[in-house]
Parts: C-alpha cells; sequence; structure tokens
C-alpha cells in the first residue's frame, strides 16, 4: 500500500509542477498592475518603487517562482491586496464549510447512485430501470443552484423544516449543522448521483454478464451473496474512477451552491477575491482546490487498488 | 406449441412501441430547440414588454393577465425577461461551444501529428486544467479577463476545449497508427496528406456527439457563472442572471425562481436527449451489422409436441442424473417469439460413470449443463421434459430449493478457468466462501478446507498458493482451483463444460487424469461436455453425440469408436487427427450446424449428409435402448461400410 501511495505521489510530481507554474504565471497575465490595484490611485512613485521593492515584483521571474514556490510549500499562500488578511488563515476558515458541503454531496450522491444503478442494473428495461433512466436524464440536466432554489421554495420558504440560508459548523452543533447541509447537499449531490447511477447501472450489467457469475451461482452462492459482494466488489472498479471526476465537479458546484444558500465557503472567498483581482487569494484558492483534488484521487487510487487486485504493484 | 401462439401478439406490438416512444422524445426535442431559436430571433416582436423597463410599483407581482408569469423585483415583466434570455442563451451556447471546438481540435490534431515535446506539455497543461473544478479555471480566466457574457464564454470555451483537443489528438493518434501500416506497403505517399484525408471522416461522428454535450454543459456553465454574477451582467436578462434575482427574493416571490430553472432544464435536457439519440446512432453506423433472420413460424413442425422417443434404459439403483425429455427455448434476437435449442433430450449417468456430451460448438452441449442447473440465463427457458437429480424432480424446484441443490448436489466446471474466477478474491476465499455458505463451516474451519482441496488438487505449497489471486495463476492451476471449488461440498453430480479447452496441450492431461483420481475418489458422476472427441475418448465411459439440439447417437466409447452408426458420427470420428496417419487431409464434415431457428424440418443433419433420401424429410426419432441412433438409414448403412 506505501508503495501504491508512493508511486502515485511521484507520478503527482509534473502536474503539480505545470498547477504551480500555471498558478504563478497567473500573475504577470492580469491585465491591471499589482500594485496599482492595491495603492489605488493615491499612491506616489516612491510608494509605488517601495511597494514593488516589498514584493519583490524587481527580482527576475524565475527567482520570483521560486521564492513563491518555497514560501507556498511552508503553507504561506502570501497576504490578500486588500485586507492584509493572511491568504492561509481566509481559506482554512472557510475550508471546513465548503468541505463538509462537498463530503455531504458526495455521500448523498455515492448512496442514492449505487442503490439506483444496481436496481435498475438488476432488471434491465423493467419500470424499476425506466425510472432510474429517466430520474438520471433529469438529474443531470438539473442546474444544481437552481434546484437549491427549489427546494428552499418547498422545504425551507413553504414548510420550514430546514433554516433557508446559513451554515451551522459541526463544532457549535452537530444536529444544527445537519440541518443546514441538508438542502445543499442534496442540491449538489443530485447531478452527481445521476452520473454515478449511470456508470454503476451499466458497469453492473456487464459483471453480471461474466462467466465468475454464472460460476458462482453454479456454486449454489445466494443471490443477494452474488450481487452484493461477486458483482458489486468488481461493479465498483470503473465507479471510483468516477468518483474522483465527479469529487472535482462537486468541489467546483459547490462553490455555486454556497450562493444560493448564502454561506460563506471558499465560493464567497473566490468570487469576492475574482472581483477585486486579489491575486494572492486566487493563487491561494487554486492551489487549496489542487491540493484537494490530489487528496480525492489518491484517496480514489487507494480504493482502486483494495477492489482490484491487479491494479496493486507487486 | 402453446407457448409459441401466446407469445405471437405480444412480440408484434413490440417493436412498433419502441422506437415510437424515442420518436416522441426526438420530436419534442427538437420542438423544444426550434421554438429557443425562434424566440432568440424574433424576442423583439414576440415579448409583449421591454425585458428593462422598470415599474417599482407593480413588483414582486404573481403571475396575473397582464404579466403572465409575474414581475421581478424592478417591476419588469418576467415573460419579457425570459423570451430575452433566450437569445442570451443561444449566444452562450454557440460562442462558448465555437470557441471550444475552434481552440481545440486544431490544437488536439498538432499535437497529435507532431507528438513529442509538444504533446508532452499540452497534455500535461490540460491535465492541469482538467484537475481544478472547472468552474474554477472559470473563475480564474474571469478574473484575468473580467466579468461579462462574451468574456465567460470565452472561459468556457477555454475550459471546455480541453476535451475537444483530447478527442482530435485521439483520432490523429489512431489514424497515424493505421497510416504507417499502409503507407509502408503504398511507398512514397505523402503520410500528412494522407492523414488528413483520414482525419475528417473519423473525427466528424465524436465531434458531433461531443458537441452537442458541450452544448448543454455549455449552458448550465453560463447560467452558473451569471448566477454568481460572474458571467451576464445585470441589467441584461438571462436565466442565470434571473435566478441571482428570485434567489434575493425568495421569501416573498419564490415563483421568479420557477421560469428560469424550468427553461434552463428543457434546454439542457433537450440537447442531453438529441446528443443520446445521435450518440447511439453514430454507434450503431460504426458496428452496422446485419443479424440474420431467424424465422420463428417455420419452428412449429420442427418442435415436438411431447417425447415420442423411448430411448433411455429404465431407472437404475445408482442413477445419478435422468433427464428425459428435455426441450429449452431461446428468444429470437428479432424478439418475435421463440426458437427452440434444444428438443427431446434424455441421458442418464450413474454413481462413478462418466458420460461424454459431444459435438460441435452450437449443438446445445454446454446449454444442457446449464439447463440441468436451471441457470439457462435471461432470454432462455426450458419448457418440457423432467430433470432428477437423485431422484428429486429439479425442474419442480422454487429459486432457493435448487439454490441449496446447487453445490452441494451437483456443481460445475467451466471452460475457461481464468474468468470463472472472481478477479476480486483470492482463490482460497472463493473456496472457503462456498463451504462456509454451504455447509456452514466457521470461517477458519473454511479456510483450512480450502487450503486442504487446494492441495488436493494437486498444487504445490497450498497454504501460499490459498492466497492467490486469479490473474497471478496459470490456466491449468486456476482450472484446478476451480475444481476444487466444484468438488467443495462432494456433489454426486459434476458437470464438466469443455474443461481442457482453454488449456495448454501439455496440461490438458493432466486435467483429465486429476478428473479421473477424483472420481475414483470421490465417485461422482460427470457429465463431460467436450467438442474434442480424443478427449472423450479418454475419459469417458459413455457418450452421447449431440447435433443441432438433439441427441443423434448414444453408445460405449468403443463401440461408438469402433462402429459409429449415425453419419454425423462417423463424419466427425474421420475429421479427427490420429498421430498414425498424417499424410491424407483430414477430410471435414461440409456445411455448418445450422443455427437454432433454421434447421431443417425433418432429420437435422440431412442438409450435409451424403446418404440424404426423401424420407429424411420427416421427423426422426432416436431409437435403441443402450446404444441409440438417429437415423433411419443405420442399419443398411452399417451392411453397406462391412461389405
Amino acid at each position: 500500500m506505501l508503495r501504491l501511495v508512493t508511486q502515485r505521489l511521484l507520478a503527482l510530481v509534473p502536474l503539480l509542477f505545470i498547477v504551480s507554474v500555471l498558478t504563478f504565471s497567473f500573475t504577470s497575465l492580469l491585465p491591471s498592475d499589482p500594485v496599482d490595484l492595491i495603492l489605488g490611485d493615491v499612491g506616489t512613485n516612491e510608494q509605488y518603487e517601495m511597494l514593488r521593492e516589498r514584493l519583490g515584483l524587481n527580482e527576475p521571474v524565475v527567482t520570483r517562482y521560486f521564492i513563491w514556490l518555497g514560501k507556498a510549500l511552508q503553507g504561506d499562500l502570501g497576504t490578500s491586496f486588500f485586507n492584509s488578511v493572511s491568504v492561509m488563515e481566509a481559506v482554512m476558515q472557510r475550508l471546513p464549510v465548503t468541505l463538509s458541503l462537498t463530503a455531504a454531496a458526495a455521500l448523498i450522491a455515492l448512496v442514492v447512485g449505487i442503490a439506483a444503478g444496481i436496481a435498475a442494473a438488476l432488471r434491465p428495461r423493467s419500470w424499476v430501470d425506466r425510472f432510474a433512466t429517466l430520474g438520471a436524464t433529469f438529474g443531470q440536466a438539473i442546474p444544481n443552484f437552481w434546484f437549491g432554489l427549489i427546494l428552499v421554495a418547498i422545504f425551507a420558504v413553504n414548510l420550514r423544516w430546514f433554516p433557508a440560508t446559513g451554515f451551522t459548523p459541526i463544532t457549535q452543533s452537530p444536529w444544527e449543522w445537519l440541518r443546514s447541509i441538508i438542502l445543499p447537499s442534496i442540491a449538489l449531490g443530485t447531478a452527481s448521483s445521476a452520473a454515478i447511477a449511470r456508470q454503476v447501472r451499466s458497469a453492473m450489467v456487464g459483471v453480471l454478464q461474466q462467466d465468475y457469475i454464472r460460476a458462482a451461482r453454479a456454486q449454489g452462492l445466494s443471490t443477494r451473496r452474488i450481487i452484493f459482494r461477486h458483482a458489486l466488489t468488481n461493479a465498483l472498479v470503473p465507479v471510483v474512477a468516477v468518483l474522483s471526476f465527479q469529487t472535482t465537479v462537486l468541489l467546483g458546484g459547490a462553490l455555486v451552491v454556497e450562493q444560493v444558500f448564502a454561506i460563506n465557503g471558499l465560493g464567497t472567498l473566490a468570487i469576492g477575491a475574482v472581483r477585486q483581482q486579489d491575486i494572492p487569494m486566487i493563487q491561494g484558492l487554486v492551489l487549496v482546490m489542487v491540493a484537494l483534488v490530489v487528496v480525492v484521487q489518491l484517496l480514489t487510487d487507494i480504493i482502486y487498488g483494495l477492489l482490484n487486485p491487479k491494479a496493486r504493484p507487486s | 406449441m402453446s407457448t409459441q401462439s401466446a407469445s405471437q401478439p405480444q412480440t408484434l406490438r413490440r417493436p412498433r412501441w419502441r422506437p415510437g416512444a424515442s420518436h416522441v422524445v426526438v420530436a419534442i426535442a427538437v420542438f423544444v430547440l426550434t421554438l429557443l431559436a425562434v424566440l432568440a430571433i424574433f424576442a423583439d416582436w414576440i415579448a409583449p414588454y421591454d425585458p428593462l423597463h422598470q415599474d417599482l410599483i407593480h413588483a414582486l407581482q404573481w403571475p396575473s393577465a397582464a404579466h403572465w408569469l409575474g414581475t421581478d423585483d424592478l417591476g419588469r415583466d418576467v415573460l419579457s425577461r425570459l423570451i430575452y434570455g433566450c437569445r442570451i442563451a443561444v449566444i452562450a451556447a454557440a460562442e462558448g461551444t465555437s470557441i471550444a471546438v475552434l481552440l481545440g481540435v486544431p490544437l488536439g490534431l498538432f499535437i497529435g501529428y507532431r507528438g513529442g515535446w509538444w504533446d508532452w506539455v499540452v497534455m500535461r497543461l490540460v491535465e492541469a486544467i482538467v484537475s481544478i473544478p472547472g468552474i474554477m479555471v472559470a473563475i480564474v480566466i474571469i478574473a484575468i479577463l473580467g466579468a461579462g457574457l462574451h468574456r465567460a464564454m470565452i472561459a468556457l470555451g477555454i475550459l471546455f476545449s480541453t476535451s475537444f483537443l483530447r478527442l482530435a489528438r485521439g483520432v490523429v493518434l489512431a489514424e497515424r497508427e493505421e497510416v504507417y501500416v499502409r503507407s509502408a506497403l503504398v511507398l512514397g505517399a505523402s503520410d500528412r496528406r494522407i492523414l488528413l484525408r483520414h482525419i475528417f471522416p473519423n473525427i466528424a461522428p465524436p465531434l458531433i456527439v461531443q458537441v452537442t454535450l458541450t452544448v448543454g454543459a455549455v449552458l448550465l456553465a453560463e447560467a452558473g457563472l451569471s448566477f454568481i454574477g460572474l458571467g451576464v451582467q445585470p441589467p441584461q436578462a438571462s436565466w442565470g442572471t434571473m435566478l441571482n434575482t428570485a434567489s434575493a427574493f425568495m421569501d416573498l416571490n419564490w415563483f421568479l425562481a420557477i421560469p428560469p430553472g424550468i427553461a434552463i432544464l428543457v434546454t439542457v435536457l433537450s440537447v442531453n436527449l438529441l446528443g443520446d439519440v445521435l450518440r447511439d446512432s453514430v454507434g450503431r453506423g460504426i458496428a452496422a451489422t446485419a443479424e440474420p433472420e431467424t424465422p420463428a413460424a417455420r419452428y412449429e413442425a420442427a418442435a415436438p409436441a411431447a417425447s415420442g422417443d423411448a430411448s433411455l434404459p429404465s431407472p437404475r439403483d445408482d442413477e445419478v442424473l435422468r433427464v428425459e425429455g428435455l426441450q429449452v427455448m431461446v428468444a429470437s434476437r428479432d424478439g418475435a417469439g421463440e426458437v427452440p435449442v434444444i428438443t427431446d433430450l434424455s441421458l442418464s449417468i450413474a454413481r462413478g460413470e462418466t458420460l461424454g456430451l459431444v459435438g460441435e460448438s452450437g449443438s446445445g452441449k454446454t446449454l444442457t449443463g446449464l439447463a440441468i442447473l436451471g441457470l439457462t440465463g435471461a432470454g432462455v427457458r426450458t419448457t418440457h421434459g423432467s430433470i432428477r437429480l437423485n431422484g428429486q424432480e429439479l425442474r419442480a424446484l422454487s429459486g432457493s430449493q435448487i439454490e441449496k441443490v446447487r453445490g452441494n448436489e451437483v456443481a460445475m466446471v467451466f471452460q475457461d478457468p481464468t474468468t470463472s474466477l472472481n478477479p476480486a478474491f483470492t482463490v482460497g476465499s472463493q473456496i472457503a466462501e462456498v463451504v462456509r455458505a454451504k455447509q456452514g463451516m466457521s470461517g477458519r474451519q473454511a479456510w483450512e478446507r480450502a487450503v486442504e482441496l487446494i492441495h488436493r488438487v494437486g498444487i504445490p505449497r497450498p497454504a501460499e498458493r490459498a492466497r492467490s489471486y486469479p490473474h497471478e495463476l496459470s490456466g491449468g492451476m486456476a482450472q484446478r482451483i476451480a475444481i476444487a471449488r466444484a468438488l467443495s461440498c462432494n456433489p454426486s453430480l459434476l458437470i464438466a463444460d469443455e474443461p481442457t479447452t482453454a488449456l495448454d496441450v501439455t496440461v490438458q492431461q493432466e486435467i483429465l487424469d486429476l478428473f479421473r483420481d477424483l472420481q475414483d475418489e470421490f465417485g461422482m458422476a460427470m457429465l463431460f461436455v467436450t467438442h474434442d472427441l480424443a478427449v472423450a475418448a479418454d475419459i469417458c465411459d459413455r457418450i452421447s453425440v449431440m447435433y443441432a439440439g438433439e441427441i443423434v447417437e448414444m453408445a460405449e466409447v468403443d463401440a461408438l469408436f469402433s462402429s459409429p452408426r449415425h453419419p454425423y458420427t462417423r463424419g466427425l470420428l474421420s475429421a479427427m487427427p490420429h498421430a498414425s496417419d498424417r499424410n491424407p487431409p483430414l477430410p471435414t464434415i461440409r456445411g455448418n450446424v445450422p443455427r437454432p431457428g433454421s434447421w431443417p424440418a425433418g432429420c437435422r443433419f440431412s442438409d450435409r449428409c451424403d446418404f440424404r433420401i426423401p424420407a429424411c424429410d420427416r421427423r426422426i426419432a432416436l431409437a435403441g435402448i443402450d446404444r441409440s441412433v438417429r437415423c433411419i438409414r443405420a442399419d443398411e448403412l452399417e451392411v453397406e461400410l462391412v461389405s
């Protein structure tokens, strides 16, 4: 297992390098001069030069890149141009919010997607299958933020079962956290559950036709054991790959869904940063997101290895 | 026959109904998209109000005769804004998708063609972009370009160009392989020109499909960006900005959220559905195969109403399996009814005996084995006959009852050992699982039993091997494991379906020896399915020869080989290679086994038989008890051959 993790980590080095270069060079692609952005119209030439010097903008590009990278690796992502808050602090403050939303949505997507996929695959062309397929078709076409608004209209505004907006940290009150996270995570997870259901269905239909399933039945094993142990273990192998991709999608979707429920997460931070062209903040956000995606990929690789013995390095 | 006439009306309806449903869906999707285009083009004439005209006195109104969909927070007419939103949606989809195609396709073609460093660098860049959530990539690009419809569409175009880039690159790489092979033959042809000529026909179908997928994704992304305020800027009316407004006034008028959301949903749904249909038809165009027609009507004559044969000896005391008058039907490919694949099949096997079931592929041997287990699969069902295992009628058992019989009293070994073991579990755990589930052993006991069985089937270092996964074993080793699993509950009947066919010749003999040893030890009856007469001669006591779903001859092994009576058996024997005489070319039986559904009405071998006479066109019964043959000229031909 350690070997698998090291192998995967090494494979990620070129990717991380390119992402860091992209993220860094983003500064020089901006139309406006960062120093102008900070000083506004009021700065004098002297102040301008001083700030340039302080930000290290007079160094050659390569030097600046390595200084920046070295700091980033130590967790120093710089300070916001606008309120002098440490980027790392600002991101870390909101990360749990976005993460819990993403994780809850991923959980919903997995549970609903796998259940619907299996149900559909067991009886192809039955009404269960048709219903699941129809649901998946709709699920993939509904904008997550609109679905969120509809959920708010029904369950928050009219039925008053859940709060319409806001987020309660789990440390503060687990029950209120659950209440605040349910509607957003359903809104966010629906499209992914549709994608997962489709994948599970097609993988399961394929696996159920395999020789080893027939052999297991010939051995007189119970249908339940065959479906949930023999078939599902194999059908989940391609689903893991989808899950890895879907987590990236969910993380992105969370930025938008947060706005529906006025949840102060990374999305709010990102939108504010874009509006103000807060370069360090945007850079920090991109890096943190890539780090999250990389961690998720690593986790799914490990699960993949556990499910599929052929993928383990021997 | 009653089943056939009953299934007729059903099958007439089915083919008509299914394309009808998808036609309706396509028609609705096309209608929605046409409506969208018309509204987008003629918005100025169709919209009842100016979408920007404010009327603060009549703000946040619910639907009324004056304002069909109500008014928003500034008193603007929601319907008019929705109609103008169509224009934005069409522009967004067109712009975003075009940019993605125009950026991705040429770049993909280029790096695919150039390869090397260009390819490596661009592909790593693509990987980097793909690993960041799409909306974040768009947000970053918008941070550089600024907000607004066209800038947001450039951002989405860049984002979605990665999928077109990969598609184009893939097509070039696939074609390059082809062209290199071909240009080696046609020397002097410039491969750049050949490449270009081959790319366009190959890239068009997947490109069309990808475009429909992208249009849907762009529409959703544009709405999302406008919703968070980074796409279309107010006061311009787009579905996303309308939802943004709605979200701020959910408490006062939640209806504001309904019209734009429905518009997005219906549009994206239509695009996706059209994409699905396109993908299916593109896929079908590539894999167009002419399915041979299976006329069901002819079968009425060929399917015998009941068993007319009396070819089975009366039951013996040590009889394990007795099958009488088995008939299996399969749903025909066009969905029009069923055709028989096995008819009037009878056989009997005693304790310690091995019956060979021999015939060419397609004769129904394997299906016979599966039918005994009740595992024929979807679309196949046993319609007639009796299957008695140790005196118990298997066809009368319920699903859970026969589940108990399988594994405990009858087990099966399959042709390909590497695919009949589950790739996800160790081989030891797969044997232990059966012992645990069927005999209620504890986990530890079951594991010990598994190791013991693995040792018994002749695998060295069994405790270590038990921890291997199927892919780590050779074919012969895997087959030994499969045999160990089949015998784990000491069944009285073992069905072996071509168990040596997939194996190396040198391993075949070892496996056959193993079967013989195990039979001596466990005393089970064996039904040995094979197409290889040499294998059958080696291991079987008696042989039933199968042809086109029925048994044509049954005899003791020696009798069958020394004096075959059916012309088909004779043909099979003479097609068998002998080590002694290599020189004369092997005679073959002309023609092929007819497919189920196109069997001759009389003797099913008559089309390929050299001895056919007019009387062969009637149904022929299997004659004889201990040595039976299904040929009306058997006696006469025997004399002829001897003389």
